[in-house]
């Protein structure tokens, strides 16, 4: 079995490389959605991922929700996927904004040009940091204004050991913009992580 | 005497990478804050020459920070270090009276460019 456990230096020293490429998703969204996007300190947890649905169906609760996943692969093993949670109250506005049509299919295409944004800017800032390089599959939709996008959650997250969850809060300029990002990782990578967290640490 | 830096960031990887990363020629104590309360109360009671400032941070943001040592007219010098390198977020602390922007994490070359080009090694 894989201890899935991180020492407070590791988490730390994780939270920072999560708030750099954090930081350059975010200038890229930015500039994709043309307005400002107040940063905050994005709050990360590591949870096993047999216990994600749970979480987020009652984080999400009597809401529907689009997931888009991404998923992604590195060197040495390190690979997983994103799973990008959207809650869809501000969907139509944000369509709007960027000229999308006001209709469903227009909706997801949306949130799929949005998480491919965030998602690949977010992850390569992250592997550059771990001096790893990744590439990616393409973006799929696992669930569309779904009310049972807990199951479909559950169903993926199953396939993985560890889930880094990323709460992040785009607040923009005119209106909220809510979004959840999961990483999800095997095992094997996440022994992976934690020897790279220590050599960065061991540099300081 | 030596000057007092102060390095202000939530991060205790992004302070010890801040602190290693000083060019060798600069001769200062340093002092360091987890947040932007922390930085202020050392602001207020001690003699700091140059703060290297995290914009985002937990109780007060950097912002905050530039906001009250341009309201209280302090006498130090700030380095903003921060991953929110969105173009309007710099204009905004240039503004507020930060001296330069260097974005993270911050390289030893970038530091020492800067540092050497406003006098301070």
């Amino acid at each position: 079995m894989t201890e899935l456990h991180f020492t407070d230096v590791q988490r730390d020293c994780l939270q920072e490389l999560v708030n750099v490429a954090m930081g350059q998703a975010s200038d890229k969204l930015a500039r994709y959605l043309g307005t400002f996007v107040h940063l905050q300190v994005p709050s990360i947890a590591l949870v096993e991922a047999a216990l994600l649905s749970q979480h987020f169906s009652s984080r999400y609760q009597q809401q529907s929700a689009t997931l888009v996943s991404l998923g992604f692969f590195g060197d040495q093993g390190l690979r997983g996927e994103t799973i990008m949670l959207y809650q869809l109250a501000n969907a139509g506005v944000i369509a709007q904004l960027l000229g999308y049509s006001d209709d469903a299919v227009s909706e997801a295409e949306m949130l799929t040009d949005i998480s491919s944004v965030l998602t690949t800017t977010f992850l390569s800032g992250l592997a550059e940091q771990l001096e790893n390089s990744f590439s990616y599959a393409a973006p799929r939709i696992l669930s569309s204004r779904d009310q049972y996008f807990a199951d479909k959650l559950a169903y993926t997250a199953e396939q993985w050991q560890l889930a880094l969850q990323v709460d992040i809060r785009y607040q923009l300029t005119d209106y909220s913009f809510n979004c959840d990002m999961i990483l999800l990782i095997p095992g094997e990578a996440v022994l992976r992580l934690r020897q790279t967290l220590d050599n960065i640490l061991a540099d300081f | 005497m030596a000057l007092t830096a102060l390095i202000c960031d939530d991060s205790l990887l992004a302070r010890n990478q801040l602190k290693k990363s000083l060019p060798s020629g600069f001769d200062a104590n340093i002092l360091t804050a987890g947040n932007g309360v922390e930085a202020l109360t050392i602001l207020r009671t001690r003699e700091v020459g140059l703060v290297f400032l995290d914009l985002t941070m937990p109780e007060l943001d950097g912002v905050g920070v530039l906001e009250a040592i341009k309201a209280e007219a302090m006498d130090c010098l700030v380095i903003v270090v921060s991953a929110d390198i969105q173009p309007e977020m710099q204009k905004r602390v240039m503004e507020l009276g930060a001296l330069a922007f260097v974005q993270k994490p911050a390289s030893a070359d970038k530091l020492a460019d800067v540092m050497h080009k406003y006098g301070l090694i």
